[in-house]
C-alpha cells in the first residue's frame, strides 16, 4: 500500500510542477495550454544536458533554459503579438515535439537518437524524518526534486499570497488595465510569468527524464503536459489544490501499473482512461470556475 | 495657497485629432479646479498626459515646482499625483486592502498586511470613507468602490488628486457624500482637479472653473460670480438646435408593449404599458437596471416572473429571434461589440438579423445581389458616407456605426423600438440624426422606449419620463408634469 | 465557443473575407511566415551538418519525383484536408476544436465495423457503408464533446483534447477484442473485406480520398460565405455577443459546426482504413488531430485555402522520409517547421485592435 502511495507520489511529482508554471502562467492571465512542449523542452534539455556536462546539476539548469525558452516563445507570440493562447500553445507542443526529436538525433551525427543512459537520482532520505514509519518513507525518502516540489508548492503559495510581485501578478490575471494604473506594466508580468512559467514546467520535465526514465525518448511527455492543465484547473488555480488533483491522477496512474499484482480482471486500455475520464469527470463537475482569473485570455490593449 | 500644478502649451494629436491643443492649466493647493467639457473635449486626454499615460506632442509641466517630463504613472504617483479614473481601475476579486498594496512600494516587498489594513481602517474612519479593509472590492456597491481609490491616493500621500467624471455612476446622495469628501480633502491642503460635464456639481464645490472645447481651453472662471449659462455656452458653442418635442401631445394609439409584474436578476417587479406614437424616456444613473431592463424586455436574459405582451401576443418566453420577428427592435448601448460586427462589412451587418429573409436570403442559401441592392438603397436612406456595402464597419466614424444600427433597426418597420445610449459618444450632429429618426419612428405610429444615462436628452425627445432606480421605476410623468427635484429625488433611489 | 463570459478572441483571420485575401495582404502575410520558418528549417539543416538546399530538393523529390509518390503523398494529404477544413469551420465560430485525432480514430474503428458487417455486399454499397459508419462514429465523437462542452460548461479545448486520449484507448480496447485479429504480435485488426478497399488509381496508387476531400473543402466554402448558416456562424466568430443580439442560438451552431467537423474527420478515419492500411491498425490517428489545426491557421480558416495548406503539409511529410533516408537529416525537422510555421502565422496575421 505504501508502495503504491509512492509510486503515486513518483507519478505525480512532474505533473505538480508543470502544474505549478501553469498556475504563474494561469494567474497572470495566459492560458497554460503550452506545458506539454515546455516539459519536453525540459526533459531533453535535462538528459543532454546531463549526459554532456556529467552531472545532474547542469542537467536542470539547462531543464530550466530549455523550458524557458519554450515559455520565450509563448510569451512573444501570445501575449507581446496577442495571439489566441490556446492555439500558440499548440504550436509551442508541435514546434517541442519536433525540435527535440530532431536534435536528439542530430546529436549522434548519425541520424538515430543518440543514445543516451543515464544513473537516475537516487532517493535522499532525510536523516530522522525519513524513519518514521509510513510518512518516512512515503514523504522523505525521495528523489532530490521531489523535494523541491514540495518546497515549490510552498514557495508558489507564499509568492502568490504574500508578496507584492505576486500581489501585481494576480491583479494582472484579473485586471490588466489596473495594474496599469498602478505602475507596473501588465505586458512584461504576463510575460515574465509564461517564461517562468516554461522554467517550472521544465523543471518537470527534468523529473521525468533525470529521475524516472534515465534517458529521453520522442514523446515522452505523453500528454501529461495537458493533464497538469486539468490539475490546476481543478486544484482551483491554487498550489495545494493542484498537488491534490496531482496525487489523484498519480493515484490513478499507479492503479493501471499494478493492476496485474490486483489480480482485477479490468483491461489494461480502460484503466489507462482513468487519469483522463476522472479529469474530464471533475470538470465537468465543477464547470466554469468562478476562480478563473477575470481577465485571462484576453489581450492586452496598449495606450499608445 | 501656492502653485501645485502648472501645464503650460499641452498638445496631443490622435492621428488627424488635436484632442489637446495648446492647453494651460493652473491648480493651486487648497484648491479645487473645476474641468468642464463635453464628451471629446479632451479632459481625459489632458489628464492621462498629466499621468503619464501618454506622451505630449508638446508642452511642459511643473508639479510642487519641478518639471515632469517623460514620465510613466509610477514616477507620477511617487511625485504625488493620484488619479481616481472613471472607470475604476480595482480588482473585484481581491479585498480593499489588496488593492490598497498594489504597486504601492510602502507595502513592501514581502506584503505587511496587517499593518496595511490597519492604515486602511484609520484613513477609513478619519475622512469618513466608511471602507471594510477585508471586503472583497465585488461587493461593494459603486459608490464605496470608488472610495477605495480614493482611500490609495489619500495613503500614497499624494498632493493632487485628479478625478475623472467621479459622479457618473453615483446617484444624488453618492453624489453629497463625496464632495464632501472632496472638501475634507482641500481642508487638508490638498488640490483637486474634478472634471465632469456635469455643471450643477461643479458650480457647487469647485473654487475655479476651466472650460474646454475641442481640445482647446473656451474659457476660464471663478465659480463664484459664474453662471450656469455663460458655462453652458463656453462648454458646447453653439446652440445645438435639435427638434422641439414640445407639440401638444398626440392621442396615444395602440398598446403595444404591456409589461406587468416583469422581474429577472437585477429587476424588480415593473408594470408599465407603451402605446403606438409615443417615446418613453427612461433616465436614471447608469447602473441601476437599465441593462437588466434591457435584455429583458429583449429576451436576451429570461425573465423571471410576470408576462410580456407586443402587440397583443404574448412574448414572454419567446426567443429573442422571435420577439423581433413579432416586431421587437433594439439598439444596444455597447454598439460596438454588440449591435454591430466591426470587422464585417457594412453590408453584412445590415443583414445581421435578417439573413434568412429576403432580400438578404432565400431558403437555405444568401442572395448576395439582392442584398447588397437593398444595402446600397438603405445606406443612401440613411445617409451611411462610405463608398459601397462591402466597407469593412470598424473603418467608420461612431456616428455612421450608429446609423447602420438605426438603419438595420428601422428599415423593418418595428412596433417597438428599445434605445439604450442610442446618441452616446456622438458628436452633435450625428445625435441630431438620431434623435430626429427615433421622433420620425415615433410619429410613424411605432412605440419607443429610449433610455439614456444624459437626463437632457431623455427629457428632450421624451413623451412620458421614468426613471429607472434600483432595477425598478421610481416613477413615470407625461412630459408636462414634470418636476426636476422629483427627478432628482426619483434618481436617487429607494436605498440610501 | 465557451458560454459564457468573457469571450476569447480568436486572431484575427477569423474575420476575415476571402475576397479579401490578396487587397489585405493576408495571403502575403502568410507566406512570409512560411519563408521565415523555411529559412529557420535551412538553419537547422545546417546546423546538422548539412546543406540546405540539397535537403530541400530530397524533400520535393520525395514528394512528386515518381506518379507512386505524388499518389502517396496526395493520400498523405487528405485527412489533413478533411480535418483541416472541418477545424478550420469550427474556428470561424470561435471554437477550438483539437479533437480531431480521437475523431479520425473513432471514425476508422466505425468505418472498420461497418465494413465487417457489410462484407460480401457489392462493393459500391460496402464502401458506401463503411464510410457512412467512419462518418456517423466520428460524428458522435464530436457530439460527446459537445454535449459536455455545452452541458457542463467545460472549454472546448480541455473537453476534445481528454477525449482524443480516451478515443485512443477505446480503440486500442476494441482492437484488443471485437475488432482485432489474434495471433497478430501487434494490435491490429484483420484485414478489410476486398470489396470495401478503396480503388487506386493505376500507376498513381491514390485512392479518391483527395478528391472527396476537395469537394468537402469546396461545400464547406460554400456553406461559410452562402449560407444564412455559415453566415451566423462567421459571426460567433467574431463576437458572441453580436450573434447573441441577432437570435443566432450559440448552442445550435456550436452543435452544428463541431458535427459537421466531426464527420469530416471520421470520413477521414474512414479513409485511411479502407484506402490506405486496409486494416484498423493502433495509432493510426497519432498526431492528425494537431496537424489539422496546423493546416487550418496556414490556410487562415479559409476552407479552399486549406486545400493548398493541406497539400504543403503533406508533401513536406512525404518528401521528408526519402530526405532522412537519402540525407539523413531526420524527418522530424517537418514538426519543426510545423510548429515554427504556426507561431509565425499566428504573430502575422493579429490584427492591431
Amino acid at each position: 500500500m505504501i508502495e503504491f502511495l509512492a509510486a503515486s507520489i513518483r507519478i505525480a511529482t512532474p505533473l505538480l510542477l508543470a502544474a505549478l508554471g501553469g498556475i504563474l502562467s494561469e494567474r497572470a492571465g495566459v492560458f497554460a495550454v503550452g506545458l506539454e512542449g515546455m516539459m519536453l523542452a525540459g526533459a531533453f534539455a535535462a538528459t543532454v544536458g546531463a549526459w554532456a556536462c556529467g552531472g545532474a546539476g547542469m542537467g536542470i539548469v539547462l531543464a530550466l533554459v530549455g523550458g524557458a525558452a519554450i515559455g520565450l516563445a509563448v510569451a512573444i507570440v501570445a501575449v507581446r503579438f496577442r495571439a489566441d493562447n490556446m492555439v500558440t500553445g499548440l504550436a509551442v507542443n508541435i514546434l517541442a515535439l519536433g525540435l527535440t526529436s530532431y536534435l536528439m538525433r542530430i546529436l549522434s551525427g548519425g541520424g538515430q537518437p543518440v543514445s543516451i543512459h543515464l544513473t537516475l537520482l537516487p532517493a535522499l532520505p532525510i536523516p530522522g524524518l525519513a524513519d518514521i514509519p509510513v510518512i518516512g518513507p512515503l514523504l522523505f525518502t525521495q528523489p532530490p526534486l521531489t523535494y523541491l516540489t514540495i518546497v515549490g508548492c510552498a514557495a508558489l503559495t507564499l509568492f502568490l499570497g504574500r508578496t507584492q510581485a505576486g500581489l501585481i501578478l494576480r491583479a494582472t490575471g484579473e485586471n490588466p488595465e489596473a495594474v496599469f494604473a498602478s505602475g507596473a506594466n501588465p505586458l512584461f508580468v504576463r510575460m515574465f510569468a509564461v517564461v517562468a512559467c516554461g522554467a517550472v514546467a521544465g523543471l518537470g520535465g527534468a523529473v521525468l527524464s533525470l529521475q524516472q526514465v534515465g534517458t529521453f525518448t520522442d514523446g515522452m511527455t505523453s500528454g501529461r503536459g495537458y493533464l497538469a492543465l486539468a490539475a490546476l484547473i481543478v486544484g482551483r488555480w491554487t498550489p495545494w489544490g493542484a498537488a491534490a488533483a496531482c496525487l489523484v491522477f498519480g493515484a490513478a496512474e499507479a492503479f493501471e501499473l499494478r493492476l496485474q499484482s490486483f489480480g482485477v480482471p479490468v483491461s489494461s486500455y480502460i484503466v489507462q482512461m482513468a487519469p483522463y475520464l476522472i479529469a474530464l469527470a471533475v470538470l465537468a463537475g465543477i464547470g466554469r470556475s468562478s476562480r478563473l482569473p477575470a481577465a485571462i485570455g484576453q489581450p492586452l490593449h496598449r495606450e499608445s | 495657497m501656492n502653485s501645485l500644478l502648472e501645464m503650460r502649451g499641452i498638445v496631443r494629436c490622435f492621428g488627424e485629432l488635436r484632442a489637446n491643443d495648446n492647453v494651460d492649466l493652473d491648480v493651486r493647493s487648497g484648491e479645487i479646479l473645476g474641468l468642464l467639457g463635453e464628451n471629446g473635449s479632451g479632459k481625459s486626454t489632458l489628464m492621462k498626459v498629466l499621468f503619464g499615460m501618454l506622451a505630449p506632442d508638446a508642452g511642459a509641466i511643473r508639479f510642487r515646482g519641478k518639471p515632469l517630463a517623460g514620465h510613466t504613472p509610477r514616477d507620477a504617483m511617487a511625485a504625488g499625483i493620484a488619479m481616481i479614473h472613471q472607470h475604476f481601475m480595482l480588482i473585484d476579486a481581491m479585498t480593499v486592502t489588496e488593492n490598497v498594496m498594489l504597486g504601492w512600494p510602502a507595502a513592501g516587498r514581502m506584503l505587511r498586511i496587517k499593518e496595511m489594513s490597519a492604515r486602511v481602517r484609520e484613513a477609513s474612519r478619519r475622512f469618513g470613507l466608511d471602507l471594510d479593509p477585508d471586503a472583497r472590492v465585488a461587493t461593494l456597491p459603486l459608490g464605496r468602490r470608488q472610495r477605495v481609490e480614493i482611500l490609495k491616493a489619500i495613503l500614497r500621500d499624494a498632493e493632487l488628486l485628479v478625478l475623472d467624471e467621479p459622479t457618473s455612476n453615483l446617484a444624488p446622495a453618492e453624489v453629497a457624500d463625496l464632495l464632501a469628501i472632496l472638501r475634507r480633502l482641500r481642508a487638508e491642503n490638498k488640490g483637486i482637479v474634478f472634471i465632469s460635464h456635469k455643471l450643477p456639481e461643479v458650480l457647487e464645490v469647485c473654487d475655479n472653473v476651466v472650460v474646454l472645447r475641442a481640445g482647446r481651453v473656451a474659457g476660464r472662471a471663478p465659480v463664484a460670480g459664474a453662471s450656469r449659462g455663460q458655462l453652458a455656452e463656453m462648454m458646447i458653442g453653439r446652440d445645438i438646435s435639435t427638434r422641439d418635442n414640445s407639440e401638444p401631445p398626440r392621442p396615444p394609439g395602440a398598446v403595444r408593449l404591456a409589461a406587468r409584474d416583469i422581474s429577472a436578476p437585477g429587476l424588480s417587479s415593473l408594470t408599465f404599458e407603451l402605446r403606438g406614437g409615443e417615446i418613453l424616456g427612461v433616465a436614471g444613473v447608469d447602473g441601476n437596471g437599465q441593462i437588466e431592463l434591457v435584455e429583458t424586455l429583449t429576451g436576451l436574459r429570461p425573465a423571471r416572473s410576470g408576462s410580456l405582451a407586443l402587440d397583443g401576443r404574448d412574448i414572454t418566453r419567446a426567443s429573442v429571434g422571435a420577439r423581433m420577428t413579432l416586431g421587437l427592435a433594439y439598439m444596444p448601448a455597447d454598439r460596438s461589440h454588440t449591435a454591430l460586427v466591426k470587422s464585417m462589412s457594412i453590408g453584412e451587418n445590415l443583414m445581421l438579423r435578417d439573413s434568412r429573409r429576403a432580400p438578404y436570403g432565400r431558403g437555405p442559401f444568401l442572395t448576395p445581389a439582392s442584398g447588397a441592392a437593398k444595402a446600397r438603397a438603405l445606406m443612401a436612406d440613411y445617409d451611411i458616407r462610405a463608398r459601397d456595402p462591402k466597407v469593412i464597419a470598424a473603418r467608420l466614424s461612431g456616428g455612421n456605426q450608429q446609423k447602420i444600427v438605426i438603419a438595420r433597426e428601422l428599415d423593418r418597420g418595428p412596433s417597438v423600438l428599445i434605445a439604450h445610449q442610442a446618441a452616446w459618444g456622438l458628436d452633435p450632429g450625428a445625435t441630431r440624426f438620431v434623435l430626429d429618426r427615433v421622433m420620425a419612428l415615433r410619429d410613424a405610429g411605432a412605440a419607443i422606449i429610449y433610455i439614456s444615462s444624459e437626463l437632457e436628452e431623455v427629457l428632450t425627445i421624451s413623451d412620458r419620463i421614468a426613471v429607472i432606480a434600483d432595477g425598478g421605476f421610481a416613477g413615470i410623468v407625461p412630459r408636462a408634469e414634470i418636476d426636476m427635484r422629483q427627478i432628482g429625488l426619483w434618481m436617487a433611489g429607494r436605498a440610501a | 465557443m465557451s458560454p459564457p463570459a468573457p469571450a476569447l478572441p480568436l486572431t484575427a483571420i477569423s474575420h476575415f473575407q476571402r475576397f479579401r485575401l490578396r487587397r489585405d495582404g493576408l495571403a502575403g502575410r502568410i507566406a512570409l511566415a512560411l519563408l521565415l520558418s523555411i529559412g529557420c528549417a535551412a538553419a537547422l539543416i545546417a546546423l546538422a551538418g548539412h546543406n540546405p538546399l540539397v535537403a530541400f530538393a530530397a524533400i520535393v523529390e520525395g514528394a512528386v519525383g515518381s506518379p507512386h509518390q505524388i499518389g502517396a503523398a496526395l493520400n498523405r494529404c487528405t485527412p489533413y484536408l478533411l480535418a483541416g477544413g472541418g477545424v478550420a469551420f469550427c474556428l470561424r465560430a470561435g471554437i477550438i476544436n483539437i479533437g480531431a485525432e480521437g475523431q479520425i480514430a473513432m471514425g476508422g474503428a466505425g468505418a472498420a465495423a461497418a465494413a465487417f458487417a457489410f462484407s460480401g455486399a457489392p462493393p459500391v454499397l460496402a464502401i458506401l457503408a463503411a464510410l457512412t459508419g467512419g462518418v456517423l462514429a466520428g460524428a458522435t465523437w464530436a457530439g460527446l464533446a459537445t454535449a459536455i462542452h455545452l452541458g457542463r460548461n467545460v472549454h472546448e479545448v480541455l473537453a476534445t483534447l481528454l477525449l482524443n486520449f480516451i478515443a485512443i484507448l477505446l480503440v486500442q480496447q476494441f482492437l484488443a477484442g471485437p475488432l482485432g485479429q489474434f495471433g497478430a504480435g501487434f494490435l491490429q485488426s484483420p484485414l478489410m473485406p476486398r470489396e470495401t478497399w478503396l480503388p487506386r488509381l493505376a500507376g498513381f496508387d491514390a485512392h479518391p480520398g483527395f478528391l472527396i476531400a476537395i469537394v468537402a473543402a469546396a461545400a464547406l466554402s460554400f456553406v461559410l460565405w452562402r449560407t444564412p448558416f455559415g453566415f451566423a456562424l462567421r459571426v460567433a466568430g467574431s463576437s458572441r455577443r453580436a450573434a447573441a443580439y441577432a437570435g443566432f442560438s450559440l448552442p445550435r451552431l456550436t452543435w452544428g459546426a463541431m458535427l459537421i467537423a466531426g464527420a469530416l474527420a471520421g470520413l477521414a478515419g474512414g479513409i485511411e482504413v479502407l484506402g490506405v492500411h486496409r486494416r484498423l491498425i493502433e495509432g493510426f490517428s497519432l498526431g492528425f488531430g494537431f496537424k489539422a489545426v496546423t493546416v487550418a491557421l496556414l490556410g487562415a480558416m479559409e476552407p479552399l485555402a486549406v486545400v493548398p495548406a493541406a497539400l504543403f503539409v503533406g508533401l513536406l511529410e512525404s518528401g521528408s522520409l526519402a530526405m532522412q533516408r537519402q540525407i539523413g537529416v531526420p524527418s522530424a525537422l517537418v514538426t519543426v517547421i510545423e510548429g515554427m510555421t504556426m507561431l509565425f502565422v499566428l504573430a502575422a496575421t493579429v490584427r492591431r485592435p
